[in-house]
């Protein structure tokens, strides 16, 4: 039974726009300029501000998604006219299909096709790009988001995925000195495919919130270490020695890398830190306590050492075999439970007493 | 033991562990109104289901009605068909006291009804109820294409809203024509 969504009066109309699914909203935009109106209209006075908008461009295929408390729907395609099953009549450069819940839009040109899709939903929805997702055939991306939008990227997912052979030193190289985001996330979905032994980085990192090296992250040099200005950094497969590590404790101690919180390198290089205790001031021994992390992950730690900064800020050392790990213990509410174990709780660091 | 400790202990009376019969609250009567729809059929409603509607809920508070006056002074909703208000009574009555579960099974089913539903539930300001119908609207297109949320919405093309403007436009020029024309004919 049909139901005149268009006679309903306003307040009745914004409620079940209210109710609908991104995906849907979407969809529905597409019935009739009339109605894409209303529904931007809506989203001008009601901005979704606890929605975040995804561009990614992984293999040369563009989709725009919303995620919303961690749950994340694909509101639009934009894929190569090459994959349409049966030709259609081209209209505007593109053909619209619908598929899967939502509208696939095919192009003949795919950078043409992520820019529009892109520009359609961010218009209509009244949201900048919020994260961006690419791989080394994305990498204009980042260039095109730097123009096209006054607001800084929160996060960048940068994929070593590609099928193509292109120079993975030359895209990540592209990448670290063009990124600006709050969070530069350096993602692995193909082991065969990795930067270079051979690949260095001179330029500077940061200001960021996080940096995520989540693979090959041989090429970070203690030079670079110290030069990155973030507040959390993770640096897997690294090839930093034992000594390295002590110049940068040491290089931190005099003030150095002041906005750093959490440090964690996972090390493929052999470890001994025997002589740890004789190179620094040791305040407390066999600290206990956690680290949290991303998405109710967090940082485990038995046997820390306190060092303490020229300032007068302490800091947490955990190492192993495998890793090496500096906290940095900032604020008085270091053992407060209750307030660390809230959702959303700005309490990241919390030392379990004896 | 001290002296203090031992005779605060002996010195607390007993603290009666129930109240006495007696001292219980009376049962207040309830009190109920009358309301009818556009088929003028009165429907008797407590004033417990009434609290949904903030329209009725702040009619009753403005007029202090008593119980006779009520029943003398029905609450007309002319702009309301008399099964539509009667669903919309028997949810009250259902829900009285209690508040609406995320998905409500009691609502009523007839989807032909529901656009009707709508505009009196928006009209009795009747918050959860509205909610839960506009649910329903929204749950319609679900998985839908634009072809089939145009269908279901009764949207217009693009096509039929221009000939519409169009229509409304050569109209108000008409509208606009015979009124000068009457002017000056008065002017005369």
């Amino acid at each position: 039974m049909p139901f005149p969504i268009l006679r309903t009066p306003f307040v009745v109309l914004s409620e079940i726009i209210s109710l609908l699914e991104p995906n849907e909203i979407v969809t529905a935009s597409c019935c009739s300029k009339n109605l894409k109106h209303l529904l931007k209209r809506h989203y001008q006075q009601r901005k979704p501000l606890e929605w975040r908008l995804t561009m990614i461009y992984v293999e040369s295929r563009g989709r725009v998604d919303i995620v919303r408390d961690g749950d994340r729907k694909t509101v639009m395609f934009a894929s190569p006219i090459s994959e349409l099953n049966e030709p259609m009549p081209i209209s505007k450069g593109y053909v619209k299909t619908f598929s899967r819940g939502c509208s696939v839009l095919y192009f003949e040109d795919r950078v043409t096709g992520i820019k529009m899709i892109v520009d359609y939903v961010t218009d209509l929805l009244n949201l900048d790009v919020y994260t961006l997702e690419i791989d080394r055939l994305g990498i204009w991306t980042i260039g095109w988001i730097n123009e096209w939008q006054k607001k800084m990227l929160v996060r960048l997912d940068f994929h070593e995925n590609s099928d193509y052979t292109w120079n993975g030193d030359e895209a990540l190289d592209y990448e670290l000195r063009n990124a600006r985001t709050l969070d530069l996330n350096i993602l692995d979905d193909n082991m065969d495919e990795k930067v270079s032994d051979n690949f260095r980085f001179d330029g500077e990192m940061g200001p960021m919130r996080q940096l995520w090296i989540n693979f090959s992250g041989h090429w970070v040099t203690l030079n670079n270490l110290i030069n990155i200005d973030a507040i959390s950094i993770v640096v897997r497969e690294s090839s930093l020695s034992v000594p390295d590590l002590y110049s940068f404790v040491r290089h931190w101690r005099a003030g150095g890398s002041p906005r750093l919180k959490f440090l964690r390198l996972e090390l493929n290089t052999a470890t001994n830190f025997e002589q740890f205790e004789d190179e620094f001031e040791i305040f407390e021994r066999d600290i206990t306590g956690e680290y949290h992390l991303n998405r109710g992950t967090y940082w485990h730690f038995d046997n820390g050492y306190s060092i303490q900064r020229n300032d007068g800020v302490k800091a947490v050392i955990d190492f192993g075999d495998e890793n090496f790990v500096v906290m940095v213990c900032l604020g008085e509410d270091v053992y407060d439970r209750d307030n660390y174990l809230k959702r959303d709780s700005d309490q990241k660091f919390l030392l379990h007493r004896k | 033991m001290s002296s203090t400790e031992q005779g605060t202990s002996s010195a607390a009376p007993a603290e009666p562990t129930t109240a006495p019969e007696s001292a219980a609250a009376p049962e207040v009567p309830e009190s109920f109104y009358y309301v009818h729809g556009k088929d003028k059929v009165v429907h008797k409603v407590s004033a417990g289901a009434l609290q949904h509607s903030a329209l009725i809920h702040g009619m009753i508070s403005n007029l202090g009605y008593t119980e006779e006056q009520a029943k003398a002074n029905p609450f007309p909703f002319e702009n309301i068909d008399g099964d539509i208000l009667q669903m919309v009574v028997d949810w009250c009555n259902q829900h009285k006291g209690k508040p609406t579960p995320p998905e409500d099974t009691n609502l009523p089913k007839q989807k032909e009804k529901l656009f009707d539903l709508v505009l009196a539930v928006n009209y009795l300001e009747i918050k959860e109820l509205l909610t839960y119908c506009c649910k329903q609207v929204a749950m319609m297109v679900k998985g839908k294409s634009p072809e089939e949320i145009r269908e279901i919405w009764m949207i217009p093309t693009d096509a039929e809203d221009e000939a519409a403007e169009k229509e409304a436009k050569k109209r108000a020029g008409k509208e606009a024509a015979g009124e000068t024309a009457a002017a000056a004919g008065d002017a005369k």
